[in-house]
């Protein structure tokens, strides 16, 4: 505390971001809130709807397949950024020259806009003119494996959530690979002379030493898997049937083309609360394991 | 950068391979795990870069030969026929333009009150911050959809639909908390004697502020524009909202544009769209893409 | 300063949320059915909201028009807002009518949704204004019908006039020993000669949705007529009726027949038309539009001559007649009652009177019966066949399903006729599932 700060002052630099973000994020909040307790299209009259949108939301079979994919769709993402992101990282430090190129290079499709990246991946998994994902399984001789990868019900999910995971493998490289710098060589060259291998190397000493980073990173990536929208929108507007619709994906269909506001917010007020709960777990269940 | 060598010391020059340097000694010998995660990483690499490359290709083929090319081989013709179609088909200029004040707009934004915010709740402190800093903890976790309904129902009402502000707003909104969460770890590592001695020379917060805080954060606010700006300039959610007319439609959005009328897209057109919009960011990245992964990987060693 | 925080947020986000209603009422500009409004013409700018090709001969005329009045009104311009891909548009219009938005002139479909806003007084009475402007009894019936709502009412005019047809490679049909069908009935029958061939019987293009909504609006048309949809789009129709199970098991019995290309859903406009075009599929279904690629020298020369097209087949026992079938007059142009004035109608009435004229001399089928398409010069003689069956058809129009279904049902059915196609959900429990999502949205539509 500066002995020297004033009342004033601190509302001075306390209000503008506050007003922003009251604006922005908390105002919406509260609102999606209470339009979730209305019926409105947008053109007749508001009606005052009681619980009915979330009596409705919690049968709606449409939604819970939703909620359901947004969770594939999660996994994927974090097992390819998260795991990835290690994998890479950890390999990284066993190179000699080329970091910084190497770095570079897994960070480019990160600067390439999502509708770009819909775009190219809808011609990479096309089957018929056959894109680059099916003639390199036919190359390598796995024709059995080629198909449809957008139609097919079954594959679907996973094809419209790897793009997503793809982007940003960079990203969290690059900050794995940060925080791996600063584990302390003689920890692990210690650990080497008692004969550790390669891998309990990396079990008993890195990884636990990178605790606190990998924490910021998961949250961080869970939350932006939580936002995914982008490119199963544009990629296959969440078919076929209702194969790749995520939650976000559903209510904004639901507000922009059914102009079901209030039902739409409901479901907004639910993804606040999913998202609070699931941050909540993460860091309940990391900080056990950090004890 | 000093990051990086202090860690590796005496491996040589590590310019990017240019071979080794006359002095070193003996190489170790080469053991399996060494072999494998070269090769493990070049795929990677592939994988990563390929999708990009193939986009660059396919912009300038001729509709024949993209069609029926394999997708491995180097295009057998070569046409700059498809950027003259994409020039036509969009106002691509006019796209980037707004990318580019709409970004500028969001981090001026988020840099501004992510300051002043940290500055209140890390520097000077006051009863509620843990509060305060609650409340701002929830936007990162809150995805950014739930606001759609709301901001477009308030932006009717107060005129600002289908303005410059309508996207800032939102995108700085939640790009905040993040920013602000950096800015205050930051904080936490300048000494309080730096404060001290400057209030007993009677400088108050606002001096302070200006002469101690704002010149030191530099790097942070490096950090923060980098990592936002990947996020405003590929936004696409609100802008599609958002955004009515055709002279504020940013590059997201614009692409859509060659999406035609019941669906036909020209392909070869779209892809030479595309190199032209990712160009840009794809050069400045490259030119400041050592300052964009210290900002990352600063930020994360010290949050 | 939390506690006193909270309340009067939501205090004021609750004043919002009611003020919102306040503002959601009935209000008026000019009434929707004064089409002569008094007034000196004042110019100004003016927008046309709308979901066309921007380098389309609609567009490209029209704005030829426009500059034209500029020059004689100094002041006026229109704006041309267009946003070609039909699920963004349809998103962005919906958007903007509820944010009171729209512009003076706005492209819709007869769409449940827009015949709330007709309700709610927000577009002129097209009919009204057409006679008015001395211009009604020019355009074709066909190309007004398409545009009314099924209580015969009419808010907008067409710009375009056309006809969907199969297309079909004659000689892959003779090598795989198959006749164009006669009825509808023998479509799964000729897919599988077809595929025994080796060719994709049908081209489809899957991710845009509509094409394949299509099929699903054969069936009825030939067994009920036109009341089928109109009823189902009201809810008081099902899918459990005859027709309904008719059209779903048929549909289901195409996808078993392998009719489409593997993995059609994902395949976009240009590819499947490039399955036809390159003589990979036998048949390939699209309107009057697709002339320019399929009836001229443009069209790939291996198959060039073998291009050949027939009408929608009947079926047994057909209410509806072999001219009668798909002849839309494309997205209509609705006028906002709340922006007309008299300048809007001035313009109207310079533009409309010499628009169709203009759009005939550029190789396109005009909505009105008063002008002649102008065959261009590489065309083949397809051409001006498929131009004069056009100008030949019967009473009922088979109107496009996705035109007729509210949003939020349409949007179901679309996702669910993939599954139903792909074998991925059976009959029984398509109909299920549609009938109760229909059963639950349709009432919002229809007061």
């Amino acid at each position: 505390m500066l002995p020297s700060r004033s009342r004033l002052s601190v509302a001075v630099f306390l209000i503008p971001p506050l007003l922003l973000y009251g604006a922005a994020v908390l105002l919406p909040i509260v609102q999606s809130l209470a339009l979730s307790f209305f019926t409105w299209d947008g053109i007749s009259d508001m009606r005052f709807a009681g619980f009915s949108n979330y009596t409705f939301m919690f049968t709606d079979g449409d939604f819970w397949t939703a909620v359901t994919n947004q969770l594939g769709y999660l996994v994927v993402c974090l097992v390819l950024q998260l795991g990835g992101g290690l994998l890479v990282a950890s390999l990284l430090m066993s190179l000699t020259k080329g970091r910084e190129l190497v770095k570079v290079l897994y960070l480019l499709p990160a600067v390439i806009s999502t509708v770009a990246i819909a775009l190219l991946f809808q011609r990479i998994y096309s089957l018929d003119p056959a894109g680059p994902l099916n003639r390199f399984l036919g190359l390598v001789g796995l024709e059995s494996l080629e198909r449809p990868w957008l139609s097919d019900v079954h594959t679907v999910l996973a094809a419209v959530s790897a793009p997503e995971g793809w982007r940003f493998v960079g990203l969290y490289t690059v900050i794995i690979y940060a925080a791996l710098l600063t584990v302390p060589r003689e920890l692990e060259e210690a650990a080497r002379l008692d004969g550790a291998n390669q891998w309990q190397v990396f079990t008993r000493i890195r990884f636990p030493y990178i605790g606190p980073v990998w924490l910021t990173t998961s949250v961080m990536a869970f939350t932006y898997a939580m936002r995914g929208f982008d490119i199963p929108y544009l990629l296959t507007n969440g078919g076929p049937g209702q194969s790749s619709e995520l939650v976000t994906t559903y209510m904004y269909k639901t507000a922009f083309l059914s102009t079901d506001y209030g039902y739409a917010s409901a479901m907004s007020v639910f993804i606040v609360v999913e998202s609070l709960v699931a941050v909540g777990l993460i860091l309940f269940v990391l900080r056990r394991k950090a004890v | 950068m000093s990051l990086l060598t202090s860690a590796r010391p005496a491996a040589g020059p590590t310019r990017d391979g240019r071979g080794p340097a006359p002095s070193r000694p003996a190489p170790r010998r080469p053991d399996v795990y060494r072999v494998l995660s070269r090769v493990l990483i070049a795929v990677l690499v592939v994988v990563q870069v390929y999708p990009l490359l193939w986009l660059f290709l396919s912009s300038v083929r001729t509709e024949q030969d993209f069609a029926s090319a394999s997708p491995f081989s180097l295009p057998n013709s070569f046409t700059l026929d498809n950027f003259a179609r994409a020039f036509d088909h969009a106002d691509l200029g006019r796209y980037i333009l707004n990318s580019l004040i709409v970004t500028l707009g969001a981090d001026a934004l988020i840099v501004v009150c992510g300051l002043m915010g940290a500055y209140a709740l890390q520097v000077l402190g006051f009863r509620f911050s843990n509060v305060v800093r609650g409340l701002f903890l929830l936007g990162i976790v809150v995805p950014v959809q739930i606001a759609l309904v709301p901001l477009f129902i308030d932006y009717a009402k107060v005129g600002l639909l289908d303005t410059y502000p309508s996207m800032m707003i939102p995108l700085a909104g939640f790009g905040l908390p993040m920013s602000l969460y950096l800015f205050s770890s930051f904080f936490g590592y300048i000494p309080r004697e730096t404060y001290e001695a400057a209030s007993l020379d009677g400088a108050g917060p606002y001096r302070i502020f200006a002469r101690i805080t704002l010149p030191l954060s530099v790097n942070t606010i490096v950090t923060v524009v980098m990592v936002n700006s990947i996020f405003i300039w590929n936004d696409f959610v609100f802008a599609n909202t958002f955004v009515l007319s055709e002279g504020l439609k940013t590059i997201p959005v614009g692409l859509q544009n060659y999406i035609g009328a019941m669906g036909k897209t020209d392909w070869t057109a779209t892809f030479a769209g595309v190199c032209v919009t990712v160009t840009p960011l794809l050069l400045v990245f490259l030119v400041l893409n050592k300052a964009m992964i210290y900002g990352l990987e600063s930020g994360a060693t010290k949050g | 300063m939390k506690r006193s925080l909270t309340p009067a947020v939501v205090a004021l986000s609750l004043s919002l949320v009611l003020s919102l209603a306040g503002c959601a009422g009935e209000e008026r500009g000019t009434g929707a059915k004064d089409v002569d409004p008094s007034g000196a013409v004042t110019p100004r700018e003016i927008s046309w909201l709308l979901s066309r090709p921007a380098d389309g001969a609609v567009i490209s005329t029209m704005r030829e028009l426009a500059e034209e009045y500029a020059a004689a009104h100094p002041g006026f311009k229109l704006n041309f807002i267009t946003t070609p891909d039909r699920p963004s548009y349809i998103q962005k219009y919906e958007t903007l009518a509820a944010a009171r938005k729209l512009p003076e002139l706005f492209d819709t479909d007869a769409t449940p949704f827009a015949r709330k806003l007709a309700r709610h007084g927000r577009m002129m009475d097209a009919g009204e204004l057409l006679r008015s402007l001395g211009l009604y009894d020019r355009y074709r019936p066909a190309a007004l019908d398409y545009q009314r709502f099924d209580d015969g009412s009419l808010h907008m005019i067409p710009f375009e006039y056309g006809a969907e047809y199969f297309w079909y490679n004659k000689a892959l049909l003779k090598k795989a020993g198959v006749n164009p069908p006669k009825s509808l009935d023998d479509f799964p029958a000729m897919c599988r000669a077809l595929r025994k061939t080796g060719v994709t019987p049908i081209a489809l293009d899957g991710q845009d949705q509509w094409p394949l909504e299509r099929y699903a609006a054969y069936q009825p048309f030939r067994i009920a007529g036109p009341s089928y949809i109109a009823e189902l789009a009201k809810g008081k129709a099902k899918f459990s009726d005859p027709a309904g199970r008719r059209t779903v098991n048929w549909l289901s019995d195409l996808g078993k027949a392998g009719c489409f290309q593997k993995g059609f859903s994902s395949v976009g406009y240009s590819d499947a038309q490039n399955l036809f075009t390159s003589g990979k599929a036998a048949v390939y279904n699209t309107g009057t539009w697709d002339l320019g690629t399929l009836a001229t020298t443009g069209l790939n020369p291996a198959v060039r001559d073998d291009v050949d097209f027939f009408r929608l087949p009947v079926t047994e026992n057909s209410v509806t007649g072999a001219d009668e079938f798909v002849a839309p007059s494309g997205i209509g142009m609705a006028v906002n009652s709340r922006t007309y004035d008299p300048l809007v109608r001035d313009f109207l009435e310079f533009a409309l009177t010499r628009y169709p004229e203009r759009y005939a001399a550029a190789g396109e089928l005009a909505p009105t019966s008063d002008v002649k398409t102008a065959i261009p010069k590489n065309a083949t003689p397809l051409y001006s066949r498929a131009v004069d069956a056009a100008g030949n058809v019967g009473k009922e129009v088979a109107v496009p399903w996705d035109t007729q279904l509210d949003p939020t049902s349409n949007n179901k059915f679309q996702q669910e006729l993939v599954l139903l196609v792909q074998g991925d959900t059976s009959p029984s429990a398509f109909i299920a599932k549609m009938d109760a999502v229909i059963g639950r949205n349709a009432p919002r539509y229809s007061e």
